[in-house]
């Protein structure tokens, strides 16, 4: 079976039909788990999960294939950009048929969670934290996240996620301490 | 607030403060996002990212879930699944409307029926002209018999390239009237 690195993706723009067969069958396992996963949320049947998956073909064929013209293979690998793509499809397909649905157990407290407006919250001032501190944070106490979930999202060590985690608490203890009359 | 007010669980400290709150969500194209899931955007344009990924939950949630698939084997997909995506390619109709309305005289190779066309037509060009050299050279040697049999029958007549000589014939027919 061909890889999706070896696609030949001149021929595959050109709409040459083997190459596109072959490009098919590569693709269809990640396109397969991503259309499924998205869809998890949704009670959605196994139609519907096909259908995901043809609507992520038909949108890289379409207008002689102008979506798949715009990958950059020296950007991103095929199955990487593959995935973002499926997932957008997916998403949108599950709007336009239901109302997302997930079993309470799985949503994260916070998401659940009524703000209490009466309670005023201190602002990070701009700066304090670095982007990446604050989507480690964000991504450790919002979503509820591991610290080897993290570290593979960023592709860093999960040695690396503890450590700017730390930095970030000690700058938010120390500006707070400080800002403390 | 006093510093007693700082809670000493990190957790707890976190969720009593508030991060900026997010303008215009900053548009994030699919290739930007899959490089930068793969970690390799240079530093301003990875924060960037982070940025968008940090005020976006939706963003952060298809983050997660992509970096989790794309981290483990993935199982086949049902076969259903690729026969359907792979007849949306190559069919006549398809290329028909890809392809301009003079493209049936073009040979498309890789693809089956080009080929299958190109090789009827020299075949056809072969069977004409095969069967025209063949039709010349009967009508050559019909001509030849022809004129054969014409000399034999007056030797003193002219032989002409095409037909009889019926000179001889019509000597006789007013001979015998006399």
């Amino acid at each position: 079976m061909t890889e999706l690195s070896q696609i030949d993706l001149r021929s595959l723009a050109a709409g040459h039909k083997r190459t596109w067969d072959a490009f098919v069958t590569a693709a269809s396992p990640v396109i397969n788990a991503v259309v499924r996963r998205a869809l998890s949320t949704y009670r959605l049947s196994e139609d519907d999960v096909l259908d995901a998956a043809q609507d992520v073909f038909v949108r890289l064929c379409a207008n002689d294939f102008r979506l798949l013209k715009t990958y950059d293979p020296a950007r991103a690998g095929l199955s990487t950009w593959l995935a973002v793509v499926s997932r957008s499809a997916a998403v949108d397909l599950a709007r336009r048929r239901r109302q997302a649905t997930a079993p309470i157990d799985e949503v994260p407290e916070s998401a659940l969670a009524v703000e209490d407006r009466h309670v005023e919250k201190l602002k990070i001032p701009d700066g304090l934290l670095t982007e990446r501190q604050t989507l480690i944070l964000k991504c450790l106490y919002d979503e509820e996240r591991d610290v080897a979930e993290i570290a593979q999202l960023l592709k860093i060590d999960a040695q690396t996620v503890r450590s700017t985690h730390h930095k970030a608490l000690l700058r938010l203890r120390e500006h707070f301490k400080e800002e403390a009359p | 607030m006093s510093t007693e007010r700082i809670p000493l669980d990190d957790k707890a400290l976190w969720q009593s403060l508030a991060t900026a709150p997010p303008g215009a969500l900053a548009a994030v194209s699919d290739m930007d996002f899959a490089a930068w899931l793969e970690g390799g955007l240079p530093e301003i344009e990875a924060a960037r990212l982070d940025a968008a990924v940090t005020a976006d939950p939706a963003l952060r949630q298809a983050a997660l879930e992509l970096a989790d698939i794309l981290g483990k084997q993935l199982p086949a997909a049902p076969a259903r699944m690729a026969v359907r995506a792979q007849a949306l390619v190559g069919f006549p109709a398809e290329r028909q409307t890809r392809r301009g309305w003079l493209a049936w005289l073009m040979p498309d190779f890789g693809q089956g029926a080009g080929l299958q066309r190109g090789a009827l037509a020299a075949a056809a060009v072969v069977v004409a002209a095969v069967g025209f050299m063949m039709g010349g050279g009967i009508s050559e040697r019909y001509e030849e018999a022809v004129y054969a049999s014409s000399s034999q029958s007056s030797s003193s007549t002219v032989v002409r390239p095409l037909g009889r000589d019926t000179t001889g014939e019509l000597n006789d027919l007013f001979t015998d009237a006399t």
